[in-house]
């Protein structure tokens, strides 16, 4: 048995299967609504249920008032529909995400490559086409891990029978050494995606600037890829970190992209080159590398960032300097498992930073 | 499909923008006259994110919800003698200082939050403004209605308006929100909304509330608990309102810093009188004032100024003192308050042995060494039958208007003076911190009403403080002041209790 729950107010349909939460079903099938614990305490998925009738699952006293539960307020991450549905969430409809449904796939290696020392390619071919933004990330399952792992698409949704991606191996990390040392071209893998709000706001005619440090070249890469194939013509800068030249990946690729097109501008950073490299280029981390660029002044770009933590940290820093604030700073933060383990005080200073 | 509905969003937007009038035939400087005299330069009201999206019916609902429960525990605790529940007479006396100290500010908050609800061009920041100023006006009649069952029972309780706006010590507090609401409509919401109810609130409120839980008072805890589910809302707009200035203007940077500066100051001066709450007055203790500025000011702070550090500020200035004063501040502010307490409105007494060896432990590196001989001589003396009261009136810090007896933090047994001279008279302050304070803006503090100077100047009534302190401040002498030890408060507990 199934229902139909309505979101209010974009209007969107979406099936929950019996003993599914409203939350997974929307995520699941591409329609996006606020969330963050994921277990019905924090609250910030409330939503009202404007018709029909739903449990509220295990929703904390504190997360949901009782006057909230006698109003037809209920947590998304926990409340099951008993009925068909209408609810009403508090959504910002980004006018530039497309919503596209998530959906499994079993995908083929076609192949593998060394892109440096400890990055990955690897070219994956599905069973069926995948519709995703540029930037948009799928989670992976690999044979004896338990759990999925995220990785970003690293190709144009230009050609939706393919994912390409960057994979990094993590000292210590059970999915990335499997992937480096035992994947080999011809195995299948089950993948579902496309996942996350890391893509282009292309509405916004600002100039872009893109700050990749290490495999976070991947979603950039996409993206970049997506802009010039539809032959955008607004100013885009790429900033690429990388520690030295056998790290620096895809050098040619970026290279020859800025020489066909005069508004693509590719600035390699290297902040541990060696002897051998005799890097003429900018020596230094690729946050400084766009200060240097602009003169620290970044008024009127928006600004998209993707890798490591720290890098994506200092790069806030100097971007907000620089007089750019969060509503054009967008990011992925490339997260393992070891983040997750020190978890600061925070500040509430800041929503998506 | 039919027309899209309105999210949330929309729907507040529809309701604060349409506040937004064209001034087709009016002068829009007019309009909002203080909007640019403090050089805050706001280029786009439309970039204010609502910090909170509620209109005006929801609120309604909530704020009936909220003071339905609340009422209905007040009566009960009033029908079931609550006052006998607390720990003993002397934790009476920390609410006694919350309602003469601080309720008042919860209704200078209102005052506060009208006025300036009144005075942003934007209108996001209007509306959220005047529900603040509401929410403040229910929490301090919510406050007065808890603490009207104590005044049936204890001393101390009757003229708390009154007292507030005359007595010495809560001019501390009075001159605080008079500074902020004399200021310009950004400022204020630096002071307030960002300095105090987001950086500080919690060194407040915590204090009161779980000192009130660990002392059977159900009465101010449940106030408490009822006020602090509207500072989510409150703190919200601290957040959006620094976000927005330094957004809005690079030139917004330094101003902002300077207030911060200010305002961070003047707070914690302000809260040495809730750190001699938590460390003497609390019967059973919640944790020590050094162990709270270190959760809620050195941990969650550390990490807002992290934040802040992106967009240019930098840690308040003095930051560095307070570090040193958590190991000082409250054993000195209630040795003050011990020497004068024959003019508070409330009692004092000398730490039990207990409550020394407690305090001993908390601070290993500065109560033995500096603080436990000034009680042991205190108990002496009074064992002695020679219990001591100052009868010189001290001299104030123009800022904080603290009585002077704060050390030198790097040497505690050295009283710290700061003065500076202006237009040929000298002022006087406690610290760097309050000379660098006026030192800014000199001609706003030698306006200050300092209740020792007005009494010098026969402001106050009567010949001698006696006659100021019965008239001029109406304490109930012999009842109100002096000592727990041997007071009516104390009598009648004892008769309430059975106990010799
Ligand atoms: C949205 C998103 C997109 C991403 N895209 C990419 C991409 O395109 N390319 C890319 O290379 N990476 C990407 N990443 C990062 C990638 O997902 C991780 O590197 C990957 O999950 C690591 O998996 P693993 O099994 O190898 O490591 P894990 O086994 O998960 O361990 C990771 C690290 O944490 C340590 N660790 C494990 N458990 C704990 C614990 N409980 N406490 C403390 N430490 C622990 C391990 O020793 C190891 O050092 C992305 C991440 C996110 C969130
Ligand atoms: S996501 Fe936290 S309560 Fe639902
Ligand atoms: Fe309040
Ligand atoms: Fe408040
Ligand atoms: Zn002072």
């Amino acid at each position: 048995m199934t229902y139909e729950v309505t979101v209010e107010p974009t209007g969107d349909v979406i099936e929950v299967e019996e003993g599914q939460t409203i939350l997974d079903a929307a995520l699941r099938q591409g329609v996006w609504l606020p969330f963050a614990c994921g277990h019905g305490t924090c609250g910030t998925c409330k939503v009202q249920v404007v018709e029909g009738d739903a449990d509220l699952g295990n929703a904390s006293p504190f997360a949901l008032m009782d006057v909230e539960r006698d109003e037809g307020k209920v947590l998304a991450c926990c409340a099951i529909p008993e009925s068909d549905l209408v609810i009403e969430a508090d959504i910002d409809v980004d006018p530039d995400f497309e919503g596209y449904s998530v959906e499994d796939f079993t995908a083929r290696v076609i192949s593998t490559v060394d892109l440096s020392p400890t990055i990955k390619g690897i070219t994956l071919k599905l069973d069926n086409p995948i519709t995703f933004q540029a930037g948009q990330y799928i989670n992976l399952e690999i044979p004896g891990v338990q759990g999925s792992r995220a990785f970003s698409i690293a190709n144009s949704p230009s050609d939706p029978s393919i994912v390409e991606l960057h994979v990094r191996l993590v000292p210590g990390g059970a999915a990335t050494t499997w992937l480096h040392e035992t994947l080999k071209e011809g195995d299948e893998l089950s993948l579902s995606g496309p996942y996350g709000q890391f893509f282009v706001r292309k509405s916004d005619v600002k100039d872009v600037i893109f700050i990749a440090g290490g495999s976070g070249l991947s979603s950039p890469q996409s993206m970049i890829l997506d802009l010039l194939e539809q032959g955008d013509t607004r100013q885009i800068y790429l900033f690429q970190g990388a520690r030295n030249v056998a790290e620096l990946y895809n050098r040619v690729l970026l290279t020859e992209l800025a020489e066909k097109h005069s508004n693509f501008h590719y600035i390699p950073a290297l902040n541990a080159p060696t002897a051998e490299d005799q890097w003429q280029g900018f020596t230094g981390y690729v946050h400084e590398a766009a200060i240097d660029h602009f003169d620290g002044k970044f008024t009127g770009h928006k600004a998209y960032l993707c890798g490591p933590p720290p890098m994506i940290d200092s790069a806030i820093s100097a971007l907000m300097q620089g007089r750019v604030f969060e509503a054009d700073i967008h990011m992925e933060k490339f997260l393992t498992a070891a983040d997750g383990a020190d978890s600061e005080t925070r500040s509430a200073l800041f929503k998506r930073i | 499909m039919s027309a899209k509905k309105l999210n949330l969003k929309d729907k507040y937007r529809l309701l604060t923008r349409d506040l937004d009038w064209e001034y087709s035939y009016a002068d829009r400087k007019k309009a909002f006259p203080y909007e640019e005299f403090e050089g805050i330069k706001i280029t786009d009201w439309s970039k204010w994110e609502d910090p909170f999206r509620l209109t005006m019916d929801a609120y309604w609902k909530y704020q009936a919800e909220k003071e339905k429960k609340l009422y209905a525990i007040f009566d009960a605790f009033a029908q079931n003698n609550g006052h006998l529940n607390v720990t003993d007479a002397r934790y009476v006396n920390a609410i006694k200082i919350f309602l003469t100290g601080v309720s008042p500010l919860e209704y200078q908050a209102y005052q506060g939050y009208a006025h300036v609800g009144r005075q942003f061009g934007g209108a996001g920041a209007r509306v959220a403004c005047q529900m603040q100023s509401i929410d403040e006006l229910r929490h301090v009649q919510t406050q007065i209605h808890a603490m009207s069952h104590y005044n049936k029972y204890f001393d101390g309780f009757q003229d708390w308006t009154h007292m507030h706006d005359r007595v010495w010590y809560l001019s501390v507090p009075k001159s605080f929100f008079d500074d902020a609401r004399s200021a310009g409509p950004f400022e204020f919401l630096i002071a307030i909304s960002f300095s105090f109810e987001y950086v500080l609130t919690n060194l407040l409120f915590v204090p009161f509330m779980s000192g009130a839980a660990h002392n059977g008072d159900m009465a101010t805890c449940t106030f408490g608990f009822s006020a602090q589910s509207d500072e989510a809302r409150h703190m919200t707009l601290g957040l959006e309102i620094i976000k927005f200035l330094l957004e809005q203007h690079e030139d917004n940077v330094p101003i902002v810093q300077k207030w911060i500066d200010k305002w961070f100051w003047r707070g914690t001066r302000l809260l040495s009188i809730v750190a001699m709450m938590m460390d003497y007055m609390l019967p059973n203790k919640v944790m020590s004032w050094k162990e709270a500025w270190e959760v809620y000011f050195e941990e969650a702070g550390g990490a807002l100024f992290k934040d802040l550090a992106r967009y240019g500020i930098r840690m308040p200035k003095f930051v560095e003192t307070t570090e040193k004063e958590k190991e000082h501040i409250s054993h000195q502010a209630w040795w003050i308050f011990y020497n004068y307490g024959h003019a508070a409105g409330f009692h004092t007494w000398i730490p039990s042995d207990e409550e020394m060896d407690w305090l001993s432990e908390k601070y290993p590196d500065t109560f033995d060494k500096y603080y436990r001989p000034r009680w042991e001589l205190a108990k002496k003396m009074e064992a002695e039958g020679k219990r001591f009261y100052s009868q010189a009136l001290p001299q104030l810090c123009t800022t904080c208007q603290i009585p002077m007896g704060f050390t030198e933090m790097d040497d505690p047994t050295q009283i710290a003076y700061r003065s500076s001279d202006y237009e040929g008279e000298k002022y006087h302050f406690c610290s760097d911190g309050c000379k660098h304070i006026f030192d800014q803006e000199p001609e706003k503090y030698v306006q200050s009403w300092l209740p020792v100077h007005q009494i010098y100047q026969g402001n106050c009534g009567g010949a001698s403080v006696e006659e100021v302190l019965r008239d001029y401040y109406k304490l109930n002498l012999g009842a109100d002041n002096l000592d727990i030890k041997g007071s009516p408060d104390e009598q009648r507990w004892k008769e309430w209790k059975g106990v010799a």
